[in-house]
Order: structure tokens, then sequence, then C-alpha cells
């Protein structure tokens, strides 16, 4: 009976214990087991052991929320540069097309105010040679543009066309020294051609000196030569001088339209009626560059 | 004796690691069970009476610390115990693939018990469909940390052994 015992300790000391869970299962379960000697004893002993692991968890807990956060930062700060460039990106094109707008819009009321038949084209290329100051429109003949037509911007005049194949044509600006536009100081009614020179320079020449010219001075076509309808504004008075000898003054011109910063024009013919306007809207606001 | 209660110590330390710092680990709700791989480690290489005794009692500390009522862990640590003792008569495990093989058994053997004890004395409706995933996972993991568990206390064996015979 012994040796069974000692030979079968394990298994049965196993079974005492399952029993021994079994009675403490039943009791808990029914509510019985009112004094548990062991676990107090258990708790009693674990307790500093938890308190000093809880605060050493805390502090790993700290430690841990500290590196998260600041990875939460990190990626958080990733995100909102993405964000901010793709906002950046989105404010820029509607910048873009605000300006597109209000150009369009602009050339659109400039139509209305001038003869019939004008064309709008776009400025696709601007001259290759320092020598000469022309552009290119995407605009030809296919589509209405004949050489001699003005091409023309809601600030002023741009150019003259003198050239057109199918789909394009070649505006020759007023800033080159081939050009020549009748124009009239607006305050005075005194005349002059504009032309550019080698110099970088447009002046207004024939002026006689008799004429009374002031810096400042706005001058706008006149519209004698047929090429561009009459007041429309072509540039400021920078500089007047009157030589001791000749008959006119120099008069130097800052153009009211650069070339470089246009992309849309009016391409009007002033032969084909008289325009709607003879007073286009000179006081727009600069265009946005 | 004083390797029963050196490993009984051990697995106090253990159930206090499970109650704490081990729920720090991304896991989830899954806590790592060191106690129940510990209990396999004796029904495989160190099955006594003072074995027997731990495990219940490690099996008791972690229903007074965590378990809705008395007895159910110490209930399902003992029957983890007395499967692996009889299986280990009729299994030779020295390698730690086999070794994860036994603490994955025998933590589903514990999440049985455990589900099948609470059905029966907690009356708990519906308790087998969250379990059993639970179960699975909690067994994987188990059976994940049973190699390096073993060898650890593997080592801690043969080193207390020295050292009782060189005394």
């Amino acid at each position: 009976m012994l040796s069974f015992l000692r030979k079968n300790q394990i298994v049965l000391s196993s079974f005492s214990c399952l029993l021994l869970s079994l009675y403490i299962l039943n009791a808990a379960a029914r509510g019985q087991l009112k004094n548990d000697p062991i676990g107090p004893v258990l708790l009693w002993l674990l307790r500093p052991l938890q308190v000093g692991t809880h605060t050493l968890t805390g502090w790993i807990d700290d430690a841990q929320s500290i590196f998260s956060t600041r990875a939460g930062f990190q990626t958080e700060n990733e995100r909102l540069r993405k964000r901010i460039l793709q906002l950046e990106t989105e404010r820029n094109r509607l910048l873009e097309a605000e300006a597109t707008y209000r150009r369009l819009q602009q050339l659109l009321d400039l139509r209305t105010q001038m003869p019939p038949g004008a064309v709008t084209a776009s400025i696709i290329a601007n001259s290759a040679s320092g020598w000469f100051q022309s552009c290119l429109l995407d605009k030809g003949s296919a589509d209405g543009v004949r050489k001699g037509m003005a091409a023309v911007t809601p600030l002023g005049v741009l150019g003259q066309v003198i050239s057109t194949a199918a789909r394009s044509a070649k505006v020759l600006l007023i800033t080159d020294p081939n050009s020549g536009v009748d124009v009239m100081v607006q305050r005075t009614r005194a005349r002059g051609i504009v032309s550019g020179s080698l110099e970088q320079k447009t002046i207004m020449k024939y002026v006689k000196r008799s004429e009374d010219i002031q810096v400042g001075d706005r001058l706008i076509t006149s519209g004698l030569e047929g090429v561009f309808p009459k007041g429309l504004m072509l540039g400021t008075v920078t500089n007047v001088q009157k030589q001791h000898l000749g008959l006119f003054q120099y008069v130097e011109v800052t153009p009211a339209v650069t070339s470089s910063r246009t992309e849309e024009v009016l391409v009007v013919n002033a032969g084909a009626g008289p325009a709607k306007n003879q007073n286009p809207p000179l006081d727009k606001k600069p265009l946005a560059p | 004796m004083k390797l029963s209660l050196s490993f009984f110590a051990l697995g106090v330390i253990l159930v206090l690691l499970q109650t704490t710092l081990l729920h720090l680990l991304p896991l989830g709700p899954i806590v790592p069970d060191f106690v129940l791989v510990l209990c396999v480690y004796w029904g495989l290489y160190h099955p006594t009476v003072g074995a027997v005794l731990a495990s219940f009692l490690l099996g008791y500390s972690v229903d007074v610390v965590s378990s809705p009522i008395l007895g159910l862990n110490s209930f399902a640590m003992s029957v983890v115990f007395l499967a692996v003792h009889l299986g280990s008569r009729t299994i030779w495990l020295h390698d730690p693939m086999t070794s994860a093989i036994v603490v994955l058994v025998a933590s589903l053997v514990k999440g049985g018990t455990l589900v099948l004890v609470s059905s029966l004395f907690l009356n708990v409706e519906s308790y087998w469909v969250g379990a059993a995933v639970y179960m699975i996972i909690e067994a994987l993991v188990a059976a994940a940390l049973a190699p390096f568990v073993f060898a650890f206390l593997r080592r801690s064996q043969v080193y207390l052994e020295r050292s009782r015979v060189a005394a």
C-alpha cells in the first residue's frame, strides 16, 4: 500500500489538487467560501512587489508614451508637411486660374468695345533675336487673322500683325525699330509717331517743340493710320528733352504693354468699322504677374 | 525541496510579471502565459509532489489576483501538470520544437479546461465563441516562448543541482 502510494504519489497528489480545486470552485461559485486562508496571504506577499513593479511599469509606460508621442508628432508633422505642399500647389493653381480668368474677362470686355471680327489669340512664342521685337500668336489666317490687324490687350497696344500662316501670326511689337504707331497725347492731343529703337527705348517722334508734353502724360492711339482703333492706351511719357536746335522734341515712352508679361491678346481690324467705345478701359487694375 | 521552492519563487515572480510588465507588450489582450510554461516544464523535467503543489498554488495565485472565481486556474494548472506528466511517460521530449508543441497542446488543454469549468460554474453564455480565438493565440504565444523558457529553466536546474552537490 505504501509502495503504491509512493509510486503514484505525483498522480495522487495531482488528483488531490484537482479535487481541492473543484471543492474551492464549487464553494466559491455558491458563495460559501467565506474564509479564504491562502488568498490574503498571497496578496499580502504580492502587494509590495506589485506596487514596486507597478511603479516601474508606470515609468516604462511614461517613457513609451513619450517615445510614441514623439513618433506621433513626427508622423503628424510629416503628414502636415505633405498637406501644406498639396495646399500650396492647389493655391498656386487657383491663383493662376483666377489671374487667367481676370485676364480673359478683361479681354472679353475689351472685345465688346472693339470693331466686329476681333479674334482672341495667345502668344505662343517671343522673338528669337534681340534685333527684332516680335511675337507669335496661336491664331492665323484660318481663324480670321489678317496682315495689318492690330494686337491689343486690355492694358493697351501690343503691336501689329505683319505676317500670317494658317494657324499662326507674327506680330511686330511697338517697341521694334521698324514699328510706327500714330499717337496723341491724351491731355493735349499733341500728335507723333511712336517707334522702338535698338537701344531698347521706345520714343515718340516728330513732336513739335511748341507742343506741351510732360513726363507722365498718357499716349493713346490716334486711329489715323487705320491699323489701331482710336483711343487705345499706348504708354506713358517718361522723359522729355527739348534740344537747342531742331524742330522736334525728344520724348521717351514706356509702353503700357510688356510682351513678355502678356499671354492673351485681341487681334482687331480697325478698318472693319468703328469701335463701339472709343475710350477703352484704361483704369483696369494691373494683371497679376 | 530547495529546487521546488526556487521554482515556486520564480513562479510567483512570473505571476507578478504577468500582472504588470507583460501587459506592456504590444500583444493586445494576450498576456504570455509563463506560469503555464513553467508548469509544463515541471511536469516534464521535475515531476515531484512539490511541483504538483507549486502548480496548484501558482494557479491559485493567478486566481487570487485575476480570476472571477477561485479555483479556476488552480484546477486548470493541476490538469495541465497531470496531463503533461502522464504524457511524458510515453513521449520522449528533448528538442525545443517538441517542447513548443507540448506547451501548445498544454495551453489548449488549459484553455479548454478553463472554458469548460467556467461554463459549469460561472454560467457564461456563448463563452466558446470568443474564447476559441483567444485560446489559440495564447497557445501560439506560449509555444513560441517555450524553447527559451525551457532553456533558461534547464540551466537554472543544472546550476542549482550542482551547487547542492558542491554543498
